[in-house]
C-alpha cells in the first residue's frame, strides 16, 4: 500500500495492485487529492477506485469521479467503482449518474 | 485570510432556546466540513432521523461548496434555525454574481433537490444566498397521515 496523500477530509492510497483506496469524505477539500492518486493510474484498464471507506461525499467529490470517467471513456475504457459505501451509492442514485461507472458492490469486490 | 480562523458560534439574542444559531466560516475547502458537521450537531439536537440529518449533512456541504466557487473570497455566513416543522439553513456571501447559470451548479441543484425539501438560490450581484428547508420526519409523516383517505 502506497500512501498518495492526506488531509483534514481525506487519505487516498494505491494498494498493490494499483487500485485507488479512498478514506473519509470526498468534498472540496478531498477531490484535489483523490484527482491527484487517480491521475497516477489513469494507464490502467480499468482504473479501480475502492470507496468502501468513504464517509462522505458530495456533488464536488462526484465531479473529480466524473471527470475520470469521462477521461477513462476517452482513453476506451471505464472507472469501476469498487464497494461503494452507503453515501457514495446514494449520491450516485440521486444524480443519476451510476451509468457512468461500472460498480462492484462489495458482495463482489 | 487565515484557515486557522475559528468559526464563532452564539446563539441570536431574544430567540427561542434553540436558536438560531449563526456560524461565520473563512472561504477555504477545509471549511465545508467544519460547517457540516456542525449542522450535523445543531440538527442533532433537534427532532430528526439520522437519514434526515444525513441530508443536512449533504445539503450543507452543497450550499459552503457554491458559496465557495462563486463568492468573491469573503467570509461566509451560515444562519441555523429549528423550529417546532422544519430545520433551516441560509448561507450567504459577498459575490458579483448574477448569473448563477454560469456556474456548474446542475450537480449541486440536483442534489439539493433530493435531500431537502425546499432550496432556494438568489444571486443579486452584491450577494449570493442560499436557503435549504428539511421538514421534521415526525411532522411530515402525520401530514401524510392526516391526508390519507379516512
Amino acid at each position: 500500500m502506497e500512501e498518495i496523500g492526506k488531509n483534514e477530509s481525506i487519505r487516498v492510497s494505491l494498494d498493490d495492485e494499483g487500485a485507488v483506496i479512498a478514506a473519509g469524505d470526498i468534498d472540496l477539500a478531498g477531490g484535489p487529492l483523490l484527482d491527484a492518486a487517480i491521475t497516477r493510474v489513469e494507464n490502467a484498464k480499468p482504473v479501480v477506485i475502492d470507496l468502501a471507506a468513504v464517509e462522505f461525499i458530495d456533488s464536488s467529490g462526484l465531479r473529480s469521479l466524473l471527470a475520470a470517467s469521462r477521461r477513462a471513456e476517452t482513453r476506451g475504457t471505464r472507472v469501476v467503482l469498487r464497494s461503494p459505501s452507503a453515501g457514495v451509492v446514494r449520491l450516485l442514485t440521486i444524480t443519476g449518474t451510476t451509468d457512468q461507472f461500472d460498480v462492484q458492490a462489495a458482495s463482489q469486490a | 485570510m487565515s484557515a486557522s480562523v475559528s468559526p464563532s458560534i452564539a446563539p441570536t439574542a431574544g430567540t427561542a432556546e434553540s436558536g438560531p444559531i449563526t456560524l461565520s466560516l473563512p472561504p477555504i475547502p477545509t471549511m465545508v466540513r467544519v460547517g457540516r458537521l456542525t449542522a450535523s450537531s445543531i440538527a442533532s439536537l433537534a427532532d430528526m432521523t439520522i437519514d434526515d440529518i444525513d441530508d443536512i449533512k449533504i445539503a450543507v456541504s452543497e450550499m459552503i461548496t457554491v458559496l465557495i466557487q462563486s463568492g468573491s473570497r469573503a467570509m461566509i455566513s451560515l444562519r441555523f434555525e429549528t423550529t417546532a416543522t422544519e430545520f433551516s439553513v441560509e448561507a450567504s456571501t459577498p459575490s458579483g454574481v448574477t448569473d448563477l447559470a454560469r456556474n456548474d451548479l446542475a450537480l449541486a441543484t440536483a442534489v439539493l433537490d433530493a435531500v431537502a425539501d425546499e432550496h432556494h438560490v438568489a444571486a443579486t450581484g452584491d450577494t449570493i444566498m442560499i436557503r435549504v428547508v428539511k421538514r421534521l420526519s415526525s411532522v411530515a409523516s402525520t401530514d401524510a397521515r392526516s391526508d390519507s383517505p379516512s
